[in-house]
């Protein structure tokens, strides 16, 4: 699904670029990319450090795992039971710090999660579960949108907060359940 | 705030536990810029396509395509390109929200929808891609379909929140 994703958005961003006959746009929108990519990672992997060296002092003095046994049984409910144990603290301290609107560290957490759920080439019901939550959003305090409303002028930035709320429950209440509902069938 | 907390109260439960801080600090670090050298050719493969897609102009192709579809769905057409564009890109889609308050108002019903969108939903190509990454995973299969279902009730769910008076 990942393949025909980036095919389509690939070829179809380049086909209908030449049919307009911006050919040579392309590449430079191309190459634009690739070293926002890199830049991007270079720019991350210094977070990553920081958040992962945390975490692993968290790990060495035994706190992680202590994390990872509270954690277990809800966790184990939500990804099933063949989530491998290691990366169980990781997936409750992304989805807290997604929960408490700490981007920066949900990230690198969330990414050694899945590091540590992926075992070979076919994503198991864990993964998918977890990487379908992630994208869903489960942040609760929209702190940028709040902002931008703010320096708009707006009488009461704050009024969406609830909405928010109420929205991205369902958003990921919907990924979930769509989630358990497909494990069986993809 | 939270953060420096959190750090506090790691420092502190490594110390209490007699864990070499430093040592441990080291090889989690090393973990983690392994894990941002291994999902860098996902985030060029993807930031490349999305791009590409993006500067094409098939983006506006599709919103007047879907417009109406959307409209007897009950999302106005002035969130549309927003909400369109949250799965592929956070920057684009929150330069389009800053233009929706300003032309519309933050606080009239086209504002409150687009802010909703805005925050209920993730760059779900994106993050799927970079995951994925992560994971070393070839075949994804449901993650994207779930992913974009979600997205879809997350953005309805905003435009139902502020029903047409």
């Amino acid at each position: 699904m990942i393949q025909a994703l980036f095919g389509v958005l690939l070829g179809g961003g380049l086909l209908f670029g030449l049919v307009k006959g911006q050919g040579d746009a392309a590449l430079t929108v191309l190459l634009g990319a690739a070293r926002e990519g890199v830049e991007t990672a270079f720019s991350l992997a210094g977070s990553f450090a920081l958040f992962c060296g945390m975490m692993g002092i968290l790990r060495a003095s035994g706190a992680a795992d202590a994390l990872a046994r509270k954690a277990e049984k809800p966790l184990q409910r939500l990804l099933g039971r063949g989530a491998n144990p290691e990366a169980l603290s990781y997936v409750a301290m992304n989805l807290t710090c997604n929960l408490l609107g700490l981007g920066n560290a949900a990230t690198p957490m969330g990414l050694e999660a899945a590091r540590r759920l992926g075992d070979g080439d076919r994503a198991n019901n864990a993964l998918c579960m977890f990487l379908v939550i992630n994208a869903s959003s489960v942040q609760l305090m929209p702190t940028t949108v709040i902002a931008l409303r703010a320096a708009a002028g707006s009488a009461d930035p704050g009024a969406v907060v609830l909405p928010t709320i109420i929205a991205t429950g369902i958003s990921t209440l919907v990924g979930i359940l769509s989630c358990k509902g497909l494990e069986k069938w993809l | 705030m939270a953060v420096t907390v959190l750090m506090l109260l790691c420092l502190a439960i490594g110390a209490l536990r007699r864990t070499p801080v430093y040592d441990a600090f080291l090889s989690g670090a090393r973990e983690g810029l392994e894990t941002a050298l291994r999902i860098l050719p996902a985030l060029i493969a993807m930031l490349c396509a999305i791009r590409v897609f993006m500067a094409s102009g098939l983006m506006d192709g599709l919103t007047c395509l879907l417009a109406p579809l959307f409209a007897r769905l009950g999302v106005p057409r002035e969130t549309l390109p927003l909400m369109l564009m949250r799965p592929l890109s956070g920057s684009a889609a929150l330069a389009l929200l800053r233009e929706t308050l300003e032309q519309y108002g933050p606080d009239s019903r086209i504002g409150l929808i687009a802010s909703v969108m805005m925050g209920s939903s993730e760059t779900v190509f994106y993050t799927c891609g970079v995951y994925l990454g992560a994971a070393g995973v070839k075949k994804s299969r449901h993650i994207l379909p779930c992913a974009l279902l979600s997205w879809l009730a997350g953005s309805m769910a905003a435009a139902f929140l502020y029903p047409t008076p």
